[in-house]
C-alpha cells in the first residue's frame, strides 16, 4: 500500500504535445503534406510523425508517467529518468523532422539526421520503457488496465525497432536487405503497431481505470473486458509479428492475407467487446449527470467504431491503398486525439486540483475541481472539434483537398480554444478570485509540478 | 507505517493436488503482530474466511485473473467493542496492535473524486493523536496515501469483497491542534 505522488514533468510533457498537436493541424491548414502532397511524401511522413511522436506519444507518456503508479498502487521507478526519456523523444523528434525536410530538399544537411534522430527516439522511448516496464514489473499479478498497458509498451518496442530501422536505411548509413524485402509492407506494419497497439491499447487500458473513477461505476474483473484484452493482443501478434515474420520469410500472399484478416477480425471483435464494457459502466454509473470530458471520450469512441467500419469496408472493396490516409486521419484525429483532448480536459484540472489544494485538504474549505474549468462554454468547442474531423475524413474520402482544408482550421480553432482552458485551468482562472488561494496554498507552475514535502 | 504482507501462494501445492490447510495455518502462526497474510490460490477460499475469521482476521478477496483468486487476511482490533484498547496519546508510533476503535466510520464510495479524499482527511483533521478514524472508499486511494505520509499519519487497509477499500487511519502526533 504505496502512495502516489505527483509526476514533476506530466505538465510538461502535455504542454509539449499540445505545441505538436496545433503545429500539425496547423500544417493541414497550409496544406502541407497529405492530401495535397503524396501520402507517402516526405511531407507528410514530416506531418504524421509531428502527430504520433510529438502529440500523441508525448502524451500518452506524460499520462502514463503519472498513471500507472495510480494503476499499480507502487511508486514509479527510476523517476529520475523521467526527464531524460522525455528530452531524448523530443529531440529525437526535432532530427527526424529535419531528416524529413532533409528528404524533401527543403534543408541542405551532409549529416544522416533520419539516422539520429531515430536512434535518439530508440533511446528515449527505450528509457520510459525500461522504466514503466520495471514498475509494472515489481507489481505482477497485474490486473487487466496494467496488463493492457503492458501491450502498449510491447507495442511500442516493435514500432520503434520498424522506426530505427527505417531511419537507418532511408539515410542511407546502413543497408537493412530485411526491409527491402518487406518493402511498401513494412510501413502499415510499423503504423499498426503504433497506432493500434502502443497507442489505442494503452489508452484503452488506461479508460478501463479513467471511466469508473469519474462515472462512480464498479470496476472491472469482467469477463468481457479479460477477452477483449486477449482478442485485441491475439490480434496485434498476428498483425505486427507474424504477419512480418511471414513476409521476411515471403511466405506468400495467401498466407499474408490470411494472417492480416484473422488479426482483422480478433481486432474488431476486441473493440466489439470494449464498447461493451463502456455501455455496462455507462448504465452502472452512479453519477446520474454525465460530465463533458465522459460525453467527448463518447465521441472519440464513436470515431473509432466508424474508423473499425470504414477499415472493413475498404478492405472488403479492395480500396484500402487508395484510402488508407482517411482511415489514419480517422484513427489518429478522431480516435485518439479525441480521446487524448477529452481526458486531458479532466486530468489536468484534477492534477492541478491535488497540487494546490492537496495539502489544505480538510483543514480549510476548497473549490471543487469541476469549478476550474467552465464545462458549458467548451461543449461547443468539443462539438467543434469533431464535426471538423468527421468533414474532414469525408473530405479526404470525396477527394477534396481543398474541403478538407477548411474542416482541418474547424479541428484547429476548436484545438486552440480547449489549450486556453487547460492553460487557464492551470492557473486557476475560472475560480473566484476569493475562493482560489486559501491560506496555505499556492498558485501550481505551469510546468512542473510541486513534490509534496513530507 | 504497515508492514509488507506475508506472501503465501498455494496454487502450486492444489495444482499437484495437495491440500494446502497445514500450511496455511502454519503461516498464520508466524505472522507478526498485525501483519496481514496474502494468500494467492486457485480458487476463492471460502472455507479458510470463517475460520480465520473466527481468529480476528478480516478477509478482502480479488480475483486475478485465469480464475485465481488473492485474498489478503487482515488482523483487526474488535469494532464496536466496548472497551477499546488502552492508547498512550503522545507517546509517537506505538506497537502495529496498539489501533483503538474508530471515531467514526464514514461510507465514501459514491462521492465523486477527490470528495472521498478530503472527506477522511476531514475526519481524521478532527482526532487527538493516536486516535483512529474508518471510511469506505470507491479504490485504493494511492493519492490519500502520500497525503497521509506527509501529514504524518499511520494507516491501515485493505481491498473489500465488492472491490470498494476500507481504510483505518491512526492519527499521528500534532493533528488537530489549531495552528
Amino acid at each position: 500500500m504505496m502512495g502516489a505522488s505527483l509526476s514533476r514533468w506530466t505538465m510538461a510533457c502535455f504542454a509539449a504535445a499540445l505545441v505538436c498537436l496545433v503545429a500539425a493541424e496547423a500544417l493541414m491548414v497550409a496544406g502541407y503534406g497529405y492530401p495535397v502532397a503524396p501520402l507517402r511524401a516526405p511531407e507528410t511522413l514530416f506531418l504524421v510523425h509531428l502527430a504520433a511522436i510529438g502529440w500523441l506519444s508525448l502524451l500518452m507518456l506524460g499520462a502514463l508517467f503519472q498513471f500507472v503508479p495510480v494503476l499499480v498502487a507502487k511508486p514509479l521507478r527510476d523517476p529520475a529518468l523521467v526527464l531524460p526519456a522525455a528530452l531524448c523523444v523530443l529531440g529525437g523528434l526535432a532530427f527526424l523532422l529535419a531528416g524529413f525536410l532533409q528528404m524533401a530538399g527543403t534543408l541542405e544537411a551532409g549529416r544522416p539526421l533520419l539516422a539520429w534522430g531515430g536512434s535518439l527516439l530508440v533511446a528515449g522511448f527505450s528509457l520510459a520503457i525500461w522504466l514503466l516496464g520495471r514498475t509494472l514489473w515489481q507489481a505482477r499479478p497485474l490486473d487487466l488496465p496494467a496488463r493492457f498497458v503492458a501491450v502498449g509498451l510491447a507495442s511500442l518496442t516493435v514500432a520503434m525497432l520498424f522506426g530505427l530501422g527505417f531511419g537507418l536505411a532511408l539515410s542511407g548509413a546502413v543497408d537493412l536487405p530485411v526491409l527491402a524485402t518487406l518493402d511498401r509492407r513494412a510501413v502499415p506494419f510499423h503504423a499498426t503497431a503504433g497506432l493500434a497497439g502502443w497507442l489505442t491499447f494503452t489508452a484503452v487500458g488506461v479508460t478501463y481505470r479513467l471511466l469508473p473513477m469519474f462515472m462512480l461505476a464498479p470496476e472491472g474483473g469482467r469477463a468481457t473486458s479479460r477477452t477483449a484484452w486477449w482478442l485485441g493482443s491475439t490480434a496485434l501478434a498476428l498483425a505486427v509479428v507474424v504477419a512480418p515474420a511471414l513476409a521476411v520469410a515471403e511466405a506468400g500472399e495467401g498466407a499474408l492475407l490470411l494472417v492480416t484478416s484473422g488479426a482483422g477480425l480478433a481486432g474488431g471483435a476486441a473493440i466489439a467487446l470494449y464498447g461493451v464494457d463502456l455501455a455496462w459502466l455507462y448504465r452502472k454509473r452512479k453519477r446520474r449527470s454525465v460530465e463533458l470530458n465522459i460525453r467527448a471520450t463518447a465521441g472519440s469512441f464513436l470515431a473509432l467504431v466508424v474508423a473499425a467500419a470504414l477499415l472493413a469496408v475498404l478492405a472488403a472493396t479492395g480500396r484500402l491503398e487508395e484510402h488508407a490516409g482517411a482511415l489514419v486521419y480517422l484513427v489518429a484525429f478522431g480516435w485518439l486525439s479525441g480521446l487524448g483532448l477529452s481526458q486531458l480536459y479532466k486530468i489536468v484540472p484534477f492534477l492541478t486540483w491535488l497540487e494546490c489544494y492537496g495539502p489544505v485538504m480538510g483543514r480549510r474549505p476548497t473549490p471543487r475541481v469541476q469549478d476550474l474549468v467552465r464545462e458549458r462554454r467548451d461543449t461547443g468547442w468539443f462539438v467543434l472539434y469533431f464535426l471538423g474531423v468527421y468533414a474532414a475524413t469525408a473530405a479526404l474520402l470525396a477527394g477534396r483537398p481543398d474541403l478538407f482544408r477548411f474542416a482541418a482550421l474547424a479541428t484547429l480553432v476548436a484545438t486552440l480554444a480547449l489549450v486556453v482552458e487547460l492553460v487557464l485551468a492551470r492557473r486557476l482562472a475560472n475560480v473566484a478570485a476569493s475562493a482560489r488561494l486559501p491560506e496555505g496554498t499556492r498558485l501550481p507552475r505551469l510546468f512542473i509540478a510541486a513534490q509534496r514535502q513530507n | 507505517m504497515t508492514q509488507p504482507h506475508y506472501d503465501l501462494d498455494v496454487r502450486p501445492i492444489l495444482k499437484a493436488g495437495g491440500e494446502p490447510f497445514s500450511v496455511i495455518m502454519e503461516a498464520v502462526a508466524a505472522l507478526a503482530p498485525g501483519q496481514s497474510l496474502r494468500l494467492l490460490a486457485s480458487f476463492k477460499p471460502l472455507p479458510l474466511f470463517q475460520v480465520l475469521g473466527a481468529r480476528g482476521f478480516q478477509p478482502s478477496a480479488r480475483e486475478i485473473g485465469g480464475g485465481d483468486w488473492e485474498v489478503i487476511f487482515t488482523p483487526v482490533a474488535e469494532e464496536g467493542a466496548p472497551a477499546a484498547e488502552p492508547d498512550a496519546p503522545g507517546t509517537g508510533p506505538a506497537n502495529d496492535a496498539e489501533w483503538p476503535a474508530p471515531v467514526r466510520e464514514d461510507d465514501c464510495r459514491t462521492l465523486d473524486p477527490p470528495e472521498p479524499m478530503v472527506r477522511t482527511l476531514e475526519a481524521v483533521e478532527g482526532l487527538a493523536p493516536g486516535q483512529t478514524v474508518a471510511a469506505l472508499l470507491p479504490r485504493e486511494p494511492v493519492f490519500l496515501f502520500e497525503e497521509l505520509a506527509a501529514r504524518g499519519h499511520a494507516w491501515r487497509g485493505a481491498p473489500t469483497a465488492d472491490g470498494a477499500y476500507r481504510i483505518l487511519i491512526r492519527a499521528g502526533g500534532g493533528t488537530g491542534a489549531a495552528s
